[in-house]
Formats: structure tokens, sequence, C-alpha cells
């Protein structure tokens, strides 16, 4: 455990002395937030990896989703999303406790009392009672806690993140109650993952079709999606262009 | 005081009746969008042209096309490159819809609420098919004649944003050169 808490706090303060993201000033948003530039420092090899991704991806990854989204049927490819999503709700209450989120703590615990005892997580009860799913991570109470996104990467078969939002993973990998309790976690790691590339199978595919550079594309959905989860108004704050008469 | 109170409630009543507006056209629009994308008896050359006739009728195609090049490529560039730029960008934004909503077979779409900031009206809709649903957000401004729309947001992803940086590491890429962004976006 010692050896453990030493490698949280060595990215920790990695995290904390980052030089801070920056932007170029050419689209801003109202919020400040940009989207034009993101820090990305080790673009070269992140295109590389992200090759190499699509690579396992297509050989080995988009077989299995796409025979497993062929045969499973709908309720069962729900369940086991449902399932997944509800070993994660302990590790955000926790989260959520680091955000000064109380009530949203106890919301997660709620849900996830309800769900396990009632369907072992494969249906969503505690919605029907009112404890609506609340997403976040330790890489959102770290950018709460004012710590920039630093520079993007991608990492081998996981995908796109930053320094921060792995860090997050890192942190929530040890401390997480529901994986540090099971077994064979690799297991459950490899489940949820593919779980996740389930999720995402529909907007891979039309990454590789309507996109004249997926690297950029995959870099924006990714920044999007991080910035929606930490900004109220994301969407009246996204950038428009400036209108000109048609 | 009772004079305020008049201007204020004559704004709110006429902030209400363009909400009103927008939401009849959207509604209009959502039944044609949804016929093209649920038409699978057509040719894939039949279908292309219902979106050609859907995003040329509904999309402030100039205001998209330039706001994704930034002022300083316009400025730099001559008439005749914008002109082609804009014909090679209509194409490629048909192309890109098509390819993002022609694998959908949607079963509806729902309004679920208008909002308004800065004259851009935000389209609130859920579309969803037997399987799953998202949210579907539409930025609409009034250009006096008609409704058009100037961007898209699936979710939390943003069409202008996302082709924004895609154009911008382009554009970089080749030294703010037009002709290479019109070149890349020509092979979609």
């Amino acid at each position: 455990m010692k050896k453990h808490l030493k490698v949280i706090l060595l990215i920790i303060s990695v995290t904390f002395l980052q030089i801070p993201i920056s932007y170029s000033n050419e689209e801003v948003s109202v919020s400040g937030i940009s989207y034009d530039e993101i820090y990305d420092p080790i673009e070269p090899i992140n295109r590389a990896v992200l090759n190499f991704n699509f690579f396992i991806d297509d050989i080995a990854i988009r077989p299995i989703v796409k025979t497993y989204r062929f045969i499973a049927p709908e309720p069962v490819e729900k369940g086991v999303s449902n399932f997944f999503g509800n070993l994660k709700e302990p590790i955000r209450s926790v989260s959520f406790i680091f955000q000064g989120e109380f009530y949203k703590s106890f919301n997660s615990l709620g849900r996830f009392t309800i769900n396990t005892l009632t369907s072992l997580g494969t249906f969503d009860l505690a919605s029907r009672v009112g404890l609506e799913e609340n997403e976040t991570d330790f890489g959102i109470t770290l950018a709460k806690g004012g710590v920039s996104s630093g520079p993007y990467i991608v990492l081998p078969i996981i995908g796109p993140s930053n320094l921060r939002d792995f860090s997050g993973d890192v942190v929530e990998y040890f401390v997480d109650p529901i994986s540090n309790s099971v077994p064979n976690r690799e297991y459950l790691v490899i489940g949820n993952g593919l779980n996740e590339r389930v999720e995402v199978d529909d907007q891979l595919d039309k990454v590789r079709t309507a996109s004249s550079d997926r690297y950029e594309m995959i870099k924006s959905i990714y920044y999007q999606n991080r910035n929606a989860q930490l900004e109220e108004e994301y969407i009246q704050n996204l950038p428009v262009p400036k209108i000109y008469i048609e | 005081m009772r004079n305020l109170l008049i201007l204020i409630s004559v704004i709110f009543s006429f902030s209400n009746l363009q909400a009103s507006e927008v939401s009849e056209w959207f509604k209009n629009e959502s039944i044609q969008f949804l016929e093209i994308i649920n038409n699978n008896e057509g040719t894939e050359n039949e279908n292309y042209e219902n979106y050609k006739y859907f995003v040329n009728k509904n999309f402030a195609i100039k205001s998209i096309a330039y706001g994704l090049i930034g002022e300083n490529i316009i400025n730099k560039s001559s008439k005749n490159e914008l002109s082609i730029y804009l014909n090679v960008f209509t194409d490629y934004l048909i192309k890109t819809i098509y390819k993002l909503a022609n694998s959908n077979t949607s079963s509806s779409i729902i309004l679920k609420d208008v909002d308004i900031k800065d004259n851009i009206y935000i389209v609130k809709s859920i579309i969803s098919d037997e399987k799953s649903s998202a949210n579907l957000y539409w930025k609409v401004i009034d250009t006096g004649s008609s409704f058009k729309i100037i961007d898209v947001i699936v979710e939390n992803t943003s069409y202008f944003v996302t082709k924004k940086s895609e154009f911008n590491k382009i554009l970089r890429r080749n030294r703010g050169s037009l002709e290479a962004l019109i070149n890349e976006i020509q092979k979609i």
C-alpha cells in the first residue's frame, strides 16, 4: 500500500507542477474555453499510438464488439452496460465527497445499494425512485480543484486522455473500493474496457467515415465531452460562427 | 414605472412569439429530416439529393464555411478562391451530414425546449430509434426571411467545433493555404 501511495503522490505532484494549457486566441467561446488548439506537445507520438490502436481495434477488438452486438439482444447489452456502470458508483461517491457534492455522493451510494440489491446492477431501478445517475471521476475532481488538463495523450489500447484525466484514472485504480475487493480484477478491467468500447461503437464508425483527420476529430470530441462535464452552460457557451449574409 | 412594465411585457411576449415561430419551423423541418433519414427505399443517389435539398434549404452554409476558416484566411484569399471553397464546402457539409445521419434509422425527433442566447436559438430535441436515444441540439438564427441552422450538437459534440479543429489543423499544416484545405476536404 505504501508503494501505491508513493505512485499516487508522484502522479499528483507531476500534475500540479505541469505547464498550464496553452490556447490560441482566434476563436474563444463565451466561457473562455477555446477549442481551437488543444495543448498537444507529443502529437507525433500520439498519432502513432492512435494508428496502433486503430490497427488493434480493426484486427481484434472491433470484430468481437460487432459479433457481440449482433448476437446479444438489446436488453442483454443494456444489462451489461448497467452492470459495469453500477460498479462505478462507489468510486463516484468518493469523488463527489472530494468535490464537496455531498448530496450527489449519497445519491451514488443509494443508487449502488438499490441496484445491487435488486438486480446485481443489471437494471437501473434507482432512477425510477428518483436517484438519477450523475457521472464523475477523479479527473473531474482534479479539474474542479483548479488543475489544468495538461498535454493531450493517447494511451495504447485505452485511447484519448490528458495528463490530468490519466492521473485521475490511476488514482481511481488504486482507491476504487469495488475493483480492489475483487480477486481477479483484471477480468473486471477488461470487461469494463470492452463495454466502454461497445458504447462508443457507433460513434467510432462515424469517425472512420466522416472525418478528414480522425486524430483531430477524436481529440476534439474528447475535450468537448470533458468540458461538458465541467461546465454548467456548456451548450450555450460553445463557440458559434460569425453570421454572414447568405 | 407603468411604461417600464409595458415595455417588459412587450419584449417578453415578442420573444415568446419568436420562440413559438422557431418551434413551428423546427417541427416542420424535423419531419422532413426524419423522412429523409428513414427513407431506405430510394437509391443512394436519390437519398443524397434529398440531403442536399435539406442542407441547402436549412443550413447557414456561408456562415459555417467562413467560420471554420476564420477571418485571417478570408481576408487574404481572393473572391474566386472563396467561391471555390464555398462550393466545395457545401458538398462536404452535405456528405458529412449524410454520413453521420444516414446510418441511423431514427423513428422520432421530439422537441423539448427552445432557449435563446445572443440572438441564437438553441433548440433542444431528442432523437431516438428502437435501440437508443440521444440529445440533439440545433443552434438556429433568424435571417429575417427564414431560420437557418449554424450548428448541430449531438449529445456534447458540436459539428462546428469538431470541424473547426480539423480545418485548423489542415490549414496550419499547410501554412494557411486555402487551396490545400480545398484539396483535403474534396477527398471525403
